[in-house]
C-alpha cells in the first residue's frame, strides 16, 4: 500500500504545502523570525501592553511626586517614597530587566532629589554591598570544586539507606552548608547529587516521582530554613544588618553599639530557628509526598561506586575545604574588625591567587545586575531615612495596626511577619528587606518595639515565601531540574509556612527577649 | 556613511553566495514533507510525535521533534547565575530536562516503528540569547534518505521558538499539543497560550492533536469553495498515505442552503474519485458550522478544516470557523493552510 501510494502521491507536493514565511518578511528572513518579532516589538502597540507596568510605575510616580505633601512629611521625603513605590512596582511586575532599576534608583537620586553625585556613588558601595558581591563570588568558586558526590557518599554513610534518614541528612547538611556560603551555592552545587540519588533509584522518573520531590525538596528546604541562620546564608540579612548600623549606630553614644550586630550575635539569634525547622521538614516532606520505596540501598551501591572511581580527594580538593573553613573562621572571629565584605573578598582572592578557580568562572557565574540592585535599594533606604520618609509612613503603619489591634506585643510582630512574607512571595527576599527594613525597623521605633527584635523578624519571615518556585533562589535552581511541579511547591510551601510562623512568634516571644544583647 | 546603512557586513558576492546556499537548501527541503512535532516534556504532549509518525510513514517524509527551553531569569536565582546550576548538571553527566525529553520522543519514535537510532548521526550546537547551552540539533539519517531531528531550542517563549523554528526551514505541517488555555480574539493580542499563537501565526497547516489516536478516519469538512477544495484534495493525500478512511462533511446554515452542502460533498467526492481516492462515508447537517462539526467528528482521528486566511482584524468581525473548531473540537484539529 505504501508503495502504491508513494507511486500515486508524493506528499510533499500532492499533501499539505510549506508556504514561504510571509513576503514582509523577507529582508528579515535570514535574522530570524525571533529577531523580526524582536525589531517589530519596539514599534508595536503590543510592546506597550507588555511594559505597561513600567509606564504604569512612571505615572503613579510622576502622580505621587506633584501630589500635595501630606502633614508631616516633607517633599524630598514625598519623592523618596514616590521613588519606592516605583521601584517595588517594578520588583514585583519585572517590565523591564531588574538591573534597570537600580538604574533608575541612582539616576533618580541625582536628577529628583538633587544629591550630589559623587555622594550618590560613595553610598552604593558599603560593606554589606561588598559582602553580598563577595559571597556570590565565593559561591562560584565552591560550586567549581565538584564536592557534590563526596558530600552525598558523608551523608549516606552517616543516614544509611533509609529515605526517612536520607531526606533527613540531606536537609541537615544541606542547612549546615546554607548557613554559611549563600543558600543558592549550596542548591547549585547539591543539585547533581540529588538527580543521582533518584536516577539511580528508577530508571523512569515517573516511578519515583515522590521520592523525587523529598530529595529535591530536602536540598531546597534545607538551604530555605539554614540561610537565614547567619549574616551569610544570605543578601537579606546583611542588608538588615547594614540598616541597623545605618539608622541606628551613632559612634559617640555606647548605648547604640548594639546595633552593630555581628556574626555570633546573629547565629544566637536565628540559628534556632534552623535547628528547629530541621527534623519538621522531614516530617512534612514525608506526610506530603508518601515515599514509593523506603530501601534506597540500590542508588547508595551506585553512588559509593562513583565515588569510588573519582578516586581520593584531590590536593585542591582540600585546599577548597581549607579556604572555606578559614573564610567562615574569619566571620565569626574577626568580622567586628574588617567587616563580613572584606573577609568574603579576602577568602575570594585566596582563590584566585591558589589557581582554585578562574576569573573568568566568576565573572559568568555571578549575576553582577543584583549586586548592584542590593547596592541601589539600600542606598534608596538610606534616603528614606535621611529625609524621614521611613518614619512617616512607620507612624502612619502603626496608625493602621494599632486601629487593627495589632499595635503591640504577639499582634505587632505577627503583623510584620505577615507582611514581609507577603511582598516577599512577590519578589526576591532581598529586594523585599532592601524596600521594608527602613519602614519596619522604624515602625519598631515608634511603636516602642525593640528594632533589633523586629529586623529579626522581617529578615527571618522574607525566607518564607514558600509557595512558588520563582520565590527563593534555592527553588528557582531545583526547579531548573525539570522534575518538580509549580504545584508541587504550593503542596508543601503552604505546611510550610505556617509552621515557620509559628515557629518565628515563639522564639521571638520565648526566646529573644532572654537574649541580652 | 552608505556602510552606517547596510544591513550586512558581507560584500555583494558573499551575500549572493550565501543567498544562493540558502536557495538550494530550501529548494531540497521543498521536495520533502516535513513534520514538526513540538513536545514540552508533559505526558500528553508525547501524542505529537506519536502523530508525527503515523502521519509521515514514508521515506520522502522528515521528522523534526522540538523542545522549546526558556531563557533562564537571572534574578529569580538571587545572583548566582542559573547557567551555574545548569552547567554542574551536564558537567555530573545529567542532560538538561529537555534532552530528557527528545529521548523520550526517540523511544515513541521507536514504539511506532521508526527506529532512528540505528542510522547515522550528526549533532550540532550553536549559541542562542547568550545561552552557553543554547541550540541543540541532532539529525539522525535512513540510508533511504529519510531524516529525524532532535531539537533543543532556547527561546523568549515557547510560541516564539516555534514560528522561529518554523523561519529555519519551512515545513508541511506543525503539529502542537492541546491547548491548556484559548482566549478569546481581543484577548489574544495581549495574553495567547502557546498553542493559540503558534496556530494562528503559523504560515504552514497546525495539527492541534488530542488523545484520538485510538480512533480512526479523517472528517474532512468542506464549504464547497475552491479554497476548500484544495484542503480537501491535499488533506485527502495524506489521509490516503496514511491508510485512514475519509468522511466528507459539509454544513449548511439553513434548511435552504442544504442542496448546496450536498453539492459540496458531492463535488469533493467526485474530485477524490478522479484522484482514486476512495470516501467512506459523506454526510450533511444543518445549523452552526463550528458547531455541527464539533458535533459531528468525536469519533474521527481528526478533523479537517480549511483556513479562511482571515486577519486578526477580520477575525474579530467576522470570526473563523476553523479556530472555533480547533478551539473547541474533542478530537485532534488538522487546520489546513
Amino acid at each position: 500500500m505504501s508503495a502504491v501510494a508513494a507511486a500515486s502521491f508524493e506528499l510533499a507536493r500532492d499533501s499539505l504545502q510549506a508556504h514561504e514565511p510571509s513576503a514582509r518578511l523577507s529582508r528579515l528572513r535570514r535574522l530570524g523570525y525571533q529577531r523580526y518579532r524582536h525589531v517589530r516589538s519596539q514599534i508595536d502597540l503590543f510592546t506597550l501592553w507588555e511594559k505597561r507596568w513600567f509606564f504604569i510605575a512612571l505615572i503613579v510616580g510622576a502622580l505621587l511626586i506633584v501630589a500635595p505633601t501630606p502633614s508631616g512629611l516633607t517633599h524630598e521625603g514625598q519623592i523618596v517614597l514616590a521613588m519606592s513605590v516605583m521601584a517595588t512596582i517594578l520588583f514585583i511586575t519585572e517590565p523591564v530587566p531588574l538591573p534597570t532599576v537600580p538604574l533608575l534608583i541612582i539616576v533618580g537620586q541625582v536628577a529628583l532629589l538633587g544629591l550630589d553625585p559623587t555622594k550618590v556613588a560613595q553610598s552604593l558601595m558599603t560593606d554589606s554591598v561588598l559582602f553580598i558581591m563577595g559571597s556570590l563570588m565565593l559561591a562560584v568558586a565552591i560550586v567549581k570544586q565538584r564536592l557534590d558526590k563526596r558530600i552525598a557518599w558523608w551523608i549516606v554513610r552517616m543516614t544509611g539507606t533509609n529515605i526517612y534518614w536520607i531526606s533527613f541528612g540531606i536537609t541537615a547538611m544541606c542547612g549546615a552548608l546554607a548557613a554559611f556560603i549563600g543558600e543558592h551555592t549550596v542548591a547549585a552545587m547539591m543539585l547533581p547529587v540529588g538527580v543521582t540519588i533518584i536516577t539511580l533509584a528508577s530508571n523512569d522518573p515517573k516511578n519515583v516521582r515522590n521520592i523525587a520531590a523529598i530529595v529535591l525538596f530536602s536540598i531546597s528546604y534545607g538551604c530555605s530554613i539554614a540561610g537565614v541562620a547567619t549574616p551569610s546564608g544570605g543578601a537579606r540579612n546583611a542588608i538588615i544588618i547594614s540598616y541597623w548600623k545605618d539608622f541606628f549606630y551613632n559612634p559617640f553614644d555606647p548605648a547604640t553599639y548594639r546595633y552593630l550586630v555581628d556574626y555570633v550575635t546573629w547565629m544566637q539569634y536565628a540559628f534556632p530557628m534552623f535547628l528547629l525547622r530541621l527534623p519538621i521538614v522531614t516530617i512534612l516532606l514525608m506526610a506530603t509526598f508518601k515515599p514509593e520505596t523506603t530501601d534506597m540501598s540500590r542508588s547508595v551501591a551506585r553512588l559509593r561506586t562513583q565515588v569510588m572511581m573519582e578516586g581520593p580527594l584531590k590536593p585542591s580538593g582540600w585546599l577548597t575545604i581549607a579556604v572555606f573553613i578559614l573564610t567562615i573562621l574569619g566571620w565569626i572571629f574577626l568580622s567586628e574588625q574588617l567587616g563580613l565584605g572584606i573577609i568574603a573578598l579576602i577568602g575570594v582572592c585566596a582563590f584566585l591567587v591558589l589557581g582554585l578557580v578562574r576569573w573568568e568562572d566568576i565573572n559568568s557565574g555571578v549575576n553582577w545586575g543584583v549586586v548592584l540592585l542590593y547596592a541601589a535599594a539600600i542606598s534608596l533606604g538610606v534616603e528614606m531615612k535621611a529625609t524621614g520618609a521611613a518614619e512617616w509612613l512607620a507612624q502612619s503603619f502603626l496608625f493602621v495596626l494599632a486601629w487593627m489591634g495589632a499595635g503591640t506585643g504577639a499582634a505587632f510582630d505577627l503583623a510584620l511577619s505577615l507582611l514581609t512574607i507577603g511582598v516577599s512571595n512577590t519578589m526576591t527576599a532581598g529586594a523585599a528587606i532592601a524596600v521594608l527594613g527602613p519602614i519596619i525597623l522604624k515602625t519598631a521605633v515608634v511603636a516602642k518595639v525593640d528594632p533589633i527584635i523586629a529586623g529579626f523578624i522581617a529578615a527571618i519571615s522574607s525566607a518564607f515565601g514558600y509557595l512558588t518556585p520563582a520565590a527563593q533562589p534555592a527553588f528557582t535552581i531545583i526547579y531548573a531540574s525539570g522534575y518538580l511541579k509549580g504545584a508541587d511547591f504550593f503542596k508543601i510551601g503552604i505546611k510550610m509556612m505556617v509552621v515557620s510562623v509559628a515557629i518565628l512568634m515563639l522564639l521571638a516571644s520565648l526566646y529573644w527577649p532572654m537574649l541580652n544583647h | 556613511m552608505r556602510s552606517l546603512f547596510k544591513r550586512t557586513t558581507l560584500s555583494d558576492r558573499q551575500e549572493r553566495a550565501v543567498q544562493k546556499t540558502l536557495k538550494n537548501l530550501h529548494a531540497q527541503r521543498r521536495n520533502r514533507f516535513r513534520v514538526l512535532a513540538c513536545i514540552d516534556g508533559s505526558d500528553d504532549s508525547f501524542i505529537t510525535v506519536r502523530f508525527a509518525a503515523r502521519l509521515a510513514p514514508n521515506d520522502d517524509c522528515d521528522i523534526i521533534v522540538l523542545f522549546v527551553r526558556p531563557i533562564d531569569q537571572g534574578l529569580w536565582s538571587g545572583g548566582l547565575q542559573l547557567r551555574l546550576a545548569r552547567q554542574n548538571m551536564m558537567d555530573a553527566g545529567f542532560e538538561l530536562p529537555g534532552v530528557r525529553d527528545l529521548k523520550k520522543a526517540l523511544a515513541i519514535l521507536k514504539e511506532e516503528g521508526i527506529d532512528p537510532e540505528s542510522w547515522p548521526r550528526e549533532a550540532s550546537q550553536q549559541d542562542a540569547w547568550g545561552d552557553p547551552a543554547g541550540d541543540t540539533k541532532v539529525e539522525y539519517r535512513s540510508p533511504g534518505g529519510r531524516t529525524v531531528v532532535l531539537k533543543l531550542k532556547t527561546a523568549p517563549d515557547a510560541a516564539n521558538g516555534i514560528l522561529d523554528q518554523y523561519e529555519l526551514g519551512p515545513y508541511n505541517l506543525m503539529i502542537l499539543g492541546e491547548p491548556s488555555r484559548w482566549r478569546g480574539e481581543i484577548q489574544s493580542w495581549f495574553d495567547a497560550g502557546v498553542v493559540q499563537q503558534v496556530a494562528l501565526m503559523a504560515p504552514c497547516s497546525v495539527l492541534v492533536a488530542r488523545k484520538s489516536l485510538d480512533k480512526k478516519g479523517f472528517f474532512i469538512c468542506t464549504d464547497g469553495t475552491s479554497r476548500s477544495m484544495q484542503a480537501v484534495r491535499r488533506a485527502a493525500v495524506l489521509a490516503y498515505v496514511a491508510r485512514e478512511p475519509i468522511t466528507l462533511f459539509s454544513v449548511a446554515t439553513t434548511e435552504a442552503g442544504r442542496p448546496a452542502a450536498e453539492e459540496a460533498v458531492a463535488n469533493a467526492k467526485a474530485l477524490l474519485k478522479a484522484m482514486k481516492i476512495d470516501v467512506a462515508d459523506t454526510r450533511t447537517a444543518v445549523g452552526n458550522p463550528a458547531e455541527e462539526i464539533i458535533e459531528a467528528s468525536p469519533m474521527h482521528l481528526l478533523v479537517v478544516v480549511t483556513d479562511e486566511g482571515r486577519s486578526r482584524l477580520q477575525r474579530i468581525f467576522r470570526g473563523s470557523t476553523a479556530i472555533e473548531v480547533v478551539r473547541g473540537a474533542r478530537t485532534s484539529v488538522l487546520d489546513v493552510r
